[in-house]
């Protein structure tokens, strides 16, 4: 499996580097402090630490991601280690799916790393990790860096230098952790010529343009597996949004279409990046 | 067999015409200079040769297989030594070649390589970012080794290597090539190529301007040698004579260079010239080398070297 020793070799060059370590070092940190809130805040109940966890990771994990996969092929091309890789019998697929394989299994550590942190100070403060939602926590939190890493490789395939992946991939985290916000905003404004209402509802398509970022993606999943522990007394997840949506939820706002939206963020991308990558001069 | 086969091969990058219609041909078991200036084009061919390029016309046959179709096919069989790489910086040079091995799943042992191509084993366990261009040079060479391949490609294997590196690299190729592993060493000094080659290309402005071994390429200067005389004044009309067995005959600032195809016409020119009435006062003679037709090759004709003239004419 020529694509996993790819992976192997991409595995191990960036697990040595500093940089990589010191945002999961930071990311650990904020974990950890995440499940001491509900204890300084009089409440028991770590489900409500992870919530506040999650709420940090729909940020940090992008960033995280994008940094540890946005130079995964990019970088190798300004380098001349391309010539490299690729002197070796390697195709260029074999190079992309590497890739997205190797940097996949960084972020995944580094999230994993970070929930046992937050996992052990629970256990220790409350005396109870809540397992269930803990597991499910962490879970989604891998899937939501999955989807980055897949946007980082994909931005990485299709340029060929340093500063041009980084231009894209900065531009594209301000586009999900901003701009996105505006969009709904912006609909509801050219629909009814007004700003939206506290208790209005929104067409389902308009709800669906907002849950197309991967980070709200993750927010929806997030508050079903909690079960809005967020908000004492709301219902989490799709059932949440019954009451924000004019007419019945559609499918496509069910919680399992956020899976296929996370999913399709981690393979629409590297397949893009990959067709550019394809066909390149190096 | 062929080993390497171009046909019509054509690379531009917008405007630029980086290689121009180029049939070339290497045989099983030769060593193949490939040589030319920076800029010639030969850094191209090679990337195209090795699917890092895509050709703009033209195909590219490596061991058989066509370079664009069967890339990686090509690569389990050849070793790369290429132009212009980067090393994983983070990585010792240990890994390096441990990651070729794995690669080309063979069974080498990296100490060996290690050993054949001069790094000692404590900086092969350091990491590579640290290396000299040398260093480096030397492990890329190396991982070319890895799987004893059927064609070595060399861009430019002597860059950044003492004069010691840059013959021990040659000394490499040659016992490579003893055991029947086909070379192709790209280079824009011809000193590195003429050692070791059978056969060499130059190239020229993306276009192949030569291609023959090296006695062929001696035998297109002619014997190609020349005199230098030294005398007090310089007779009249001395350029217009016509001496058997010299090519031309130049006069300036008291000093008379001939270019002669037989040796002993070498004799002919003094005698001549001391018949003319001048005083020789010094002589100097040299056999014209490769690096003249080199250069005649390489340059335009107005700056071309004199020794070089005569091929030209």
């Amino acid at each position: 499996m020529s694509w996993s020793v790819v992976a192997r070799k991409d595995f191990a060059d960036a697990v040595r580097s500093r940089m990589l370590w010191s945002i999961v070092g930071l990311f650990a940190v904020l974990m950890a402090v995440s499940a001491l809130v509900p204890d300084l805040l009089g409440d028991g109940d770590p489900v409500v630490g992870y919530s506040i966890a999650a709420g940090l990771a729909e940020t940090l994990v992008p960033v995280t991601a994008l940094v540890a996969a946005y130079l995964a092929i990019a970088g190798e091309r300004e380098s001349g280690s391309i010539k490299i890789l690729l002197g070796a019998p390697h195709s260029r697929l074999d190079v992309t799916v590497g890739k997205l394989v190797g940097r996949t299994g960084v972020v995944v550590v580094g999230v994993v790393a970070g929930f046992l942190v937050a996992g052990v100070v629970a256990l220790a403060v409350y005396g109870n990790l809540a397992l269930s939602e803990f597991v499910s926590v962490t879970a989604l939190t891998a899937a939501l860096g999955l989807a980055f890493v897949g946007i980082a490789v994909g931005i990485s395939a299709a340029t060929s230098t340093r500063s041009r992946a980084m231009a894209l991939a900065v531009g594209l985290f301000f586009v999900f952790a901003l701009l996105w916000d505006l969009v709904p905003l912006a609909l509801t404004y050219l629909r009814t010529g007004s700003l939206p209402t506290p208790g209005e509802t929104v067409p389902a398509w308009q709800m669906l343009l907002q849950q197309l970022n991967p980070s709200e993606a993750f927010g929806q999943l997030v508050d079903t597996a909690l079960g809005g522990a967020d908000a004492p007394g709301a219902e989490g997840g799709a059932a949440a949004l019954a009451g924000q949506v004019s007419g019945p939820v559609p499918f496509y706002l069910e919680d399992w279409f956020m899976l296929v939206i996370l999913g399709a963020w981690t393979v629409v991308p590297v397949v893009v990046g990959h067709l550019r990558f394809r066909d390149a001069d190096l | 067999m062929a080993v390497i086969e171009t046909e019509g091969l054509t690379k531009r990058f917008g405007d630029v015409r980086a290689v121009e219609d180029l049939d070339l041909r290497v045989e099983e078991g030769e060593v193949f200079g490939f040589l030319g200036p920076n800029g010639a084009g030969k850094s191209t061919t090679i990337d195209m040769l090795l699917d890092f390029v895509r050709p703009t016309a033209g195909t590219a046959t490596v061991l058989g297989y066509d370079a664009q179709k069967s890339p990686t096919e090509i690569h389990q069989r050849v070793g790369i030594l290429p132009e212009g790489y980067g090393l994983y910086d983070r990585l010792s040079g240990r890994k390096h070649v441990e990651f070729m091995v794995e690669s080309k799943g063979t069974d080498d042992d990296p100490d060996d390589i290690l050993e054949l191509v001069g790094l000692d084993p404590e900086d092969a366990d350091r990491a590579v970012g640290g290396y000299s261009k040398g260093m480096a040079q030397r492990l890329v060479l190396g991982m070319a080794l890895v799987g004893d391949p059927d064609l070595l490609i060399l861009d430019e294997p002597s860059s950044g290597l003492d004069p010691n590196g840059a013959r021990e690299v040659r000394r490499i190729v040659r016992e490579l090539a003893d055991e029947g592993t086909t070379v192709f060493f790209s280079s824009h000094v011809l000193g590195q190529v003429e050692a070791v080659c059978d056969r060499m290309g130059i190239m020229r402005n993306g276009r192949l301007v030569a291609v023959d071994t090296i006695d062929g390429l001696r035998d297109s200067i002619g014997t190609g040698s020349s005199i230098e005389l030294t005398v007090d004044t310089v007779p009249d009309g001395i350029e217009t004579l016509t001496i058997d067995g010299v090519s031309s005959l130049t006069a300036r600032d008291g000093t008379i260079r001939a270019t002669v195809l037989d040796p002993s016409a070498k004799i002919a020119v003094i005698d001549r010239v001391r018949d003319e009435g001048a005083t020789v006062r010094d002589v100097t003679t040299s056999e014209s080398s490769l690096e003249d037709l080199f250069t005649a090759y390489t340059t335009d004709r107005e700056t071309a070297g004199d020794g070089a003239e005569g091929v030209r004419a």
